[in-house]
């Protein structure tokens, strides 16, 4: 785990989510700019998830093994699903779901953060 | 009508949040029965149960049909008396609870959504179902036959 990612996915999650919630109350539909954002997030997420595995493969491992590799699997998932979601519902409420998302994933980053090294809590 | 309408829009965001937290309630339940059952078996069984509880208004309220939004109904119910009970009795009796559940001092480790979930949950279930009873295009006159006919046609009176 790299801080620095951490600290790059929460700010990069709350700023899109802030832009969703716009999008939400100005009664636009998720556009490709949104997608973007979305992407950009997902890359960052699979970049940390990598990272993680290469150190855990390397023997380092957190308190909760199981735990850890299932909240970084869902932290992976969330900007695809998210962005799925989008699709199906063409009105203000896929950027709200999003938004929504946007939300989870910087709490998640902080629980996946506290899991790999307790002495943070 | 409500058939379509419990999908789209506002319905589509609260299917995603409790999605969300169904899975993470079954989740963590589920690692915390494997691993260690006997530091906190009743706060590990409540999470099972709360995240079980999840599933079923998950599913509630994404399908359609007037039984599975009672089963949701019932279901959200069961979630808002159990974060107010357990709410309760893990501030009175922080012992009972040695572990964290997701009901937990009113579910304040999770953001407190675990007490907002269900109350959102019910309004839009009553929300879907005054769709369903209003007519979809402005009042159209009925025939008075056909209004009058389920007390007319009763057998075997004058």
């Amino acid at each position: 785990m790299v801080d620095g990612v951490t600290a790059t996915i929460q700010i990069a999650s709350l700023i899109l989510a802030v832009w969703c919630l716009v999008s939400t109350f100005r009664d636009q539909p998720m556009v490709v700019p949104h997608l973007v954002g979305v992407a950009v997030l997902w890359l960052l997420t699979i970049g940390q998830a990598v990272v993680a595995t290469v150190q855990m493969a390397g023997g380092e491992r957190p308190a909760e093994t199981a735990t850890f590799i299932s909240y970084l699997a869902t932290i992976v998932l969330i900007p695809p699903a998210c962005a799925v979601w989008g699709f199906w519902e063409r009105s203000r409420w896929g950027p709200a779901v999003i938004a929504f998302a946007c939300l989870i994933l910087p709490v998640m980053t902080v629980r996946l953060e506290q899991l790999w090294d307790p002495a943070l809590v | 009508m409500s058939e379509t309408k419990s999908r789209t829009g506002p319905g589509r965001v609260l299917i995603a949040v409790y999605a969300v937290f169904a899975l993470a309630a079954t989740a963590r339940a589920t690692v915390q029965i494997l691993t260690r059952f006997d530091e906190a078996p009743l706060a590990y069984l409540l999470s099972a149960f709360a995240g079980v509880v999840y599933i079923v208004a998950t599913v509630g309220i994404a399908r359609t049909g007037e039984t599975s939004h009672r089963v949701a109904a019932v279901a959200c119910t069961v979630e808002l008396l159990g974060v107010l009970i357990v709410g309760a009795l893990s501030m009175v009796s922080p012992a009972t609870f040695p572990d964290d559940t997701v009901w937990s001092r009113f579910g304040s480790g999770y953001l407190f959504i675990p007490l907002v979930l269900p109350v959102l949950g019910l309004l839009w279930l009553r929300h879907l179902a005054r769709l369903g009873r209003r007519p979809v295009s402005p009042a159209r006159p009925r025939p008075a036959s056909e209004t009058h006919a389920p007390n007319g046609a009763r057998p075997g009176t004058r």
